[in-house]
């Protein structure tokens, strides 16, 4: 009888500590809704993905904002133009959903800021001066969310595999 | 003597292949119907009249360098929705009326993209024809129909232009038969 009521309250204790304090888990990058954006991270990696929507807001407030947060990661900040019927920007998000190595080291340490041109337009005012006509598209940020004048397209390498993506990017995110 | 005899002979036949030139319906040149570049893809929409009792609405899609187009053949919001088809379509609205299958001038080439059978068009480009029966009349009508591309090449897209409706004017039946 002792025993019984001693595994009931070790069961019972287990399942508080479990729903008390969650354990982290380490997975590839899902979506997730944050404040103002949806945040996929790899934590694990080192670099930071989020994407923005028009709905939360101007785009230049919530550039503003994500460049802050970049900067208190250390890291760098970039806005990437991508769309879901381009093949080039789905081959850049599928190389990093499977955790490339070559991409993950070539995405280290930055903030890449994802804003869809179907959400957001190509040439209209909520994008204010991006200037662009074909994607993907990457524009270095300041650490107030302004464009550098750093830009690169996927016209920088050829063939859409990793072993040409990383290096051009590594050198266009790292100046390596 | 023998030279005005062989001129007369010549002429004679100058004559009657003029003639009987002019008598055959050959195919007449094709009638332009609309032209525009949108997202640095330039389309060439016009009516061929390869033989008597055929028309044809053709569209030619030229994509900037280094460029393809998409098969006429992939669904509408594309393969898991990548891509978009190259198409020419009629609209309910058309006076016209389709009498076929839209044709290729040249083959879609297949390549294999996160485990999806795509197919894109060669660089460059790319004629899709449509045979259609023109409204009747003697007059010019007014009429409309659907354009849908988009352009990539193998690292970078261009937005894709979809169900564009392009205004025209066709000639009716008869005015293009009496050409």
């Amino acid at each position: 009888m002792n025993k019984k009521i001693l595994l009931m309250l070790i069961t019972t204790v287990l399942l508080a500590c479990n729903f008390l304090f969650p354990q982290s888990r380490k997975s590839a990058p899902t979506e997730s809704t944050a404040q103002s954006s949806d945040s996929e991270s790899l934590v694990s990696a080192g670099f930071t993905i989020v994407r923005l929507h028009p709905k939360d807001g101007d785009l230049e407030t919530m550039l503003a904002e994500e460049a802050q947060k970049a900067a208190a990661l250390g890291q760098l900040p970039v806005v990437e133009f991508d769309a879901t019927w381009c093949p080039p920007c789905q081959a850049i998000d599928a190389a990093i959903k499977s955790e490339n190595e070559l991409m993950l080291h070539a995405y280290k340490g930055t903030y890449v800021i994802k804003l869809d041109v179907d959400e957001w337009g190509w040439k209209n005012s909520k994008i204010h001066d991006f200037h662009f006509d074909a994607i993907p598209v990457y524009f270095k940020l300041d650490s107030e969310g302004h464009q550098t004048g750093d830009v690169i397209d996927g016209g920088a390498w050829g063939e859409d595999i990793p072993e040409n993506i990383a290096p051009v990017m590594d050198k266009f995110f790292h100046g390596v | 003597m023998k030279s005005p005899n062989l001129l007369s002979i010549l002429s004679w036949i100058i004559l009657l292949s003029t003639t009987l030139a002019s008598c055959t319906s050959a195919p007449t040149t094709p009638i332009q119907l609309a032209s525009f570049t949108e997202n640095d893809v330039s389309v060439s929409i016009a009516l061929e009249h390869p033989s008597a009792e055929n028309y044809l609405l053709s569209a030619t899609f030229t994509p900037p360098d280094g460029y393809h187009l998409y098969s006429k053949n992939i669904p509408v919001h594309g393969i898991d929705g990548i891509g978009r088809p190259t198409l020419l379509e009629l609209t309910s609205e058309s006076q016209m009326k389709a009498l076929g299958n839209l044709a290729e001038n040249v083959p879609a080439e297949r390549f294999y993209f996160e485990h999806n059978e795509f197919q894109v068009y060669p660089l460059g480009a790319v004629t899709l024809s449509l045979p259609v029966d023109l409204p009747p009349g003697h007059r010019w009508v007014n009429d409309e129909l659907k354009i849908t591309f988009m352009a990539c090449s193998s690292n970078l897209c261009k937005a894709p232009v979809e169900g564009k409706i392009v205004s025209i004017r066709v000639p009716g039946a008869e005015m293009v038969d009496n050409r």
